[in-house]
């Protein structure tokens, strides 16, 4: 309990260090045409928030283990689907970029806490992190050269970090105790902040 | 979760029947884009490019995986089903183009056919055992409906008969050949990844089908920072503008070059 404190404070503090730095604003929309599979795919692999936020989904499911480590996988993406479609349509929705640097925070929170809840509840804070993420996708995907490909790529990328992060989380369970997990949790909950500050700062 | 008992074991003669399958039609897509023969073959070109696309394979190995979830009796329904969901395709055409037409905008979006086959299959793949049972039949008949659709409304060759077969040949062996390796190399995960993949699919048809009923929008124009004209250079930040020190190219003067 003392340790687990103690991590918490450690990264709150570390956290809001990095987060006085003058980093730049977070863009998680990419401005401009986009084209098919192949720009798809590299999205979420290049874009360091989506990338974060999809690992650490694989991660903290298999962290809690059961049913969870393939539950949280399969609701995101269909989740993200609804978030798309409210973008793709245009309705406005405030907050979507602290929604998503909020979603890393509170991943690499739980991950790094070990906190277990009710499969429900991580299921409805998953539900509306995938809503932030699907909303600012779905957004670019009318602009997309090839939606159909665009779409795959993506949803492809993204599923394959979810399969990555159960696997890091699986691998990572039993060797000390899954402290090396929590570490890692920590190390996104910074990331979190990373983007949180920037994009509290452009609201 | 451990696989369906009904789920008969692989016989060793046919244990290596998927992945030898998968070889050959590997070594014949690379003949079809390697040998020079074949590399300008019209057929072997559009198969390459329309067939083999990513968007068209993906569902059609959704659908392997779901015939490899399913045995006995809801397997045998869902292959004659899905038999018959391609004749169905290919032959009642055009009631099936009348009735998928009361959707917006559909003639431009090749009737939903692409994103119809993803949710049949992602739907099917997501759900518990008992409900895959249930629902692979009817959701193989759909698919098979919309691939024989695909075949015929993509056919560039108005009607000609290899540009039907070889299509309709290509996405079998796509299916077959994930069914049997599947089955000769079952692991107890399988079905979790089952579900895994088709929400992958369930997510990529409603974006497609969502992303073809929303109206195309124009991308935005790059935000372009002008310096002011006063500044140093600015002349070349202007695009179009002529550079005092470089003299404007007189139009069609490369035609008086000596070669």
């Amino acid at each position: 309990m003392q340790s687990r404190k103690h991590l918490s404070w450690s990264t709150l503090g570390i956290g809001i260090c990095l987060g006085l730095l003058p980093f730049p604003a977070a863009a998680h929309i990419i401005q401009g045409a986009q084209g098919g599979f192949g720009s798809g795919f590299e999205h979420p692999l290049t874009g360091p928030d989506h990338f974060l936020a999809m690992f650490a989904v694989g991660l903290w499911g298999a962290q809690m283990g059961g049913r969870s480590v393939w539950t949280l996988p399969v609701t995101f993406p269909m989740i993200m689907v609804a978030g798309g479609v409210i973008g793709m349509i245009g309705i406005p929705l405030p907050g979507i970029e602290i929604g998503i640097a909020l979603s890393i925070l509170a991943l690499g929170l739980a991950i790094s806490l070990a906190w277990r809840p009710a499969e429900w509840f991580a299921l409805v804070l998953i539900a509306y992190f995938a809503l932030c993420h699907g909303y600012a996708h779905g957004a670019e995907l009318p602009l997309a050269a090839d939606p159909a490909d665009y779409a795959i790529g993506f949803v492809l990328a993204t599923g394959m970090i979810h399969l990555f992060g159960i696997g890091v989380g699986l691998a990572l369970h039993k060797p000390m105790h899954g402290k090396l997990a929590r570490a890692l949790g920590a190390l996104i909950g910074l990331g979190g902040i990373y983007f949180l500050v920037p994009a509290v700062l452009a609201a | 979760m451990s696989p369906p008992s009904s789920l008969p074991d692989a016989r060793p003669a046919f244990s290596w029947s998927g992945p030898t399958l998968a070889g050959l039609g590997l070594i014949a897509i690379a003949a079809c884009g390697l040998a020079p023969g074949l590399k300008e073959n019209p057929l072997a070109r559009w198969i390459l490019a329309d067939t083999l696309a990513p968007a068209r394979v993906l569902p059609l190995i959704g659908l392997g995986a779901m015939f490899a979830l399913i045995a006995g009796r809801a397997l045998l329904a869902a292959l004659l089903l899905f038999a018959l969901g391609i004749v169905a395709g290919l032959v009642a055409e055009d009631r099936l183009l009348a009735l998928l037409d009361h959707l917006p905008r559909a003639a431009t979006s090749l009737f939903y056919a692409g994103p119809i086959s993803y949710l049949a299959s992602g739907a099917t793949l997501v759900v518990s055992a008992r409900w895959r049972i249930r629902l692979t039949p009817p959701a193989a008949l759909i698919f098979g409906a919309m691939l024989g659709l695909t075949i015929k409304l993509t056919d560039p060759s108005l009607h000609e008969p290899a540009f039907t077969a070889t299509p309709l040949l290509a996405a079998c062996w796509i299916v077959a050949a994930v069914t049997l390796t599947l089955r000769a190399f079952w692991r107890g995960w399988f079905p979790v990844f089952g579900r895994i993949l088709g929400s992958w699919l369930l997510a990529i048809g409603l974006l497609y089908g969502g992303a073809s009923l929303v109206p195309k929008r124009e991308p935005p124009p790059p935000a372009v920072s002008l310096p002011p004209p006063s500044a140093p250079g600015a002349e070349r930040a202007i695009p179009g503008l002529p550079v005092p020190d470089e003299p404007a190219p007189f139009p069609g003067g490369d035609r008086f070059k000596q070669p």
